[in-house]
């Protein structure tokens, strides 16, 4: 894969990296930080870069893998981290910060599942090859992420449905 | 999709920052700052037990017989390490003729986890002498094994650098280093999940790496932890 493929690539994806990365740290800056140095590792990489794979499944999985090294070194600090996106309606904040919140509470590996399968609606199959897991395996931790989500969502005042 | 994932679906969404791809494609021009052309600067010195001297700047390896199996693999893995493919080091140190209580801050501070630090102050109190903050600073500023004995995980309580033997400027880019270096990489085809650096992990393709956050999380989706490394959650 040659530079300019790979730029037209980072430039198609960001948005949706950075929707992933925001989602499953919860913090702007973090978020940022995390899809560029996923890009550096991918673009580094390029050359290894297997047609086999969809790119988006490639891109998702080096998201993923600095994302969860990110929340790991969170846990060994106790960080919490308290950040909400500036940029939304004022309306959808309430519930913003809900999901951001209730996010927190769902286990690391079902968080980056949901993230993924909501942000840009990946299905099992795509789920399971970017974590390296069975398909099984991610349905149960999307259910699993899921009820806990919604059950957090409720405690907020947020039904997790309309 | 029921309701809940179209509601979800919609919570979900998230607007990227204003100039995010400008900065994104900057980020991508710039030349990478790797520390592998570092490994020429370091220095060892080798007993038959291990690694007794870390130095860098001028100079040549010092070692004999046995020493130098050491220092050859020392060199491999800071090598290694530098280029950010291992969190631990195997080679045996030899702190033979230093103190009891310097002793026993290195043992503390090798005990500090990849990619993380800790105060002078914390590393004091771990050792059952919490005002003795400053002798644990001279105790790590004699480290005669800087990097392997990993004395620039220890900063300031205020969050500032302290002093380091190597400068504070090698401090920041190993710092920086570990922060960018993950610890734990399963394999997507053995499911077998192993620490940074070990033999196993070296192996597995560029395509088949996922980092996990701790052993449970990857035992959680069917992952087991590798028998060679070892990796435990005490040591993530």
């Amino acid at each position: 894969m040659d530079e300019r493929t790979f730029e037209r690539l980072a430039q198609e994806y960001s948005g949706r990296l950075y929707a992933v990365a925001y989602r499953m740290l919860g913090h702007r800056a973090d978020a940022e930080d995390a899809v560029q140095r996923a890009l550096l590792k991918c673009f580094a990489a390029r050359a290894s870069y297997s047609p086999r794979w969809a790119v988006s499944t490639w891109l998702y999985r080096a998201v993923a893998n600095v994302c969860i090294d990110e929340l790991r070194r969170r846990k060994v600090r106790g960080e919490q981290v308290d950040d909400v996106e500036a940029t939304v309606r004022p309306a959808a904040v309430g519930q913003r910060l809900d999901l951001t919140r209730a996010l927190e509470t769902v286990p690391r590996e079902a968080r980056v599942l949901l993230a993924l399968h909501y942000v840009d609606g990946l299905g099992y199959r795509e789920l399971a090859a970017i974590r390296g897991i069975s398909v099984n395996t991610v349905k149960s931790q999307l259910t699993r992420g899921k009820a806990i989500l919604k059950k957090a969502l409720q405690a907020g005042g947020h039904d997790g449905s309309d | 999709m029921d309701r809940t994932d179209a509601t979800l679906r919609e919570l979900f969404a998230v607007q990227p920052p204003a100039g995010l791809d400008r900065r994104l494609r900057e980020a991508l021009r710039e030349e990478p700052r790797a520390l592998d052309a570092l490994i020429d600067r370091f220095h060892v010195e080798a007993s038959e037990r291990g690694i007794a001297r870390l130095l860098y700047g001028r100079g040549r390896d010092v070692a004999a017989g046995r020493g130098r199996r050491h220092a050859e693999q020392a060199r491999q893995e800071l090598a290694e390490y530098l280029a950010g493919r291992r969190t631990f080091f195997t080679v045996p140190v030899d702190l033979a003729g230093i103190g009891e209580f310097q002793d026993r801050v290195l043992t503390e501070a090798n005990r500090i986890p990849f990619g993380e630090v800790t105060s002078y102050a914390d590393l004091a109190r771990r050792i059952g002498h919490p005002r003795a903050a400053r002798a644990v600073g001279n105790a790590l500023g004699a480290n005669p094994v800087p990097v392997i004995v990993p004395c620039h995980r220890v900063i300031r309580g205020d969050g500032s650098w302290g002093h380091y033997a190597f400068g504070g400027a090698l401090k920041t880019r190993l710092l920086a280093l570990e922060r960018a270096t993950p610890l734990l990489i399963g394999c997507a085809s053995t499911r077998i999940v192993c620490r940074r650096g070990c033999a196993h992990e070296q192996r597995i393709g560029e395509n088949g790496r996922v980092v996990f956050a701790s052993v449970a999380d990857a035992a959680g989706v069917g992952y087991r932890p590798c028998k060679v490394c070892k990796p435990r959650d005490a040591a993530a």
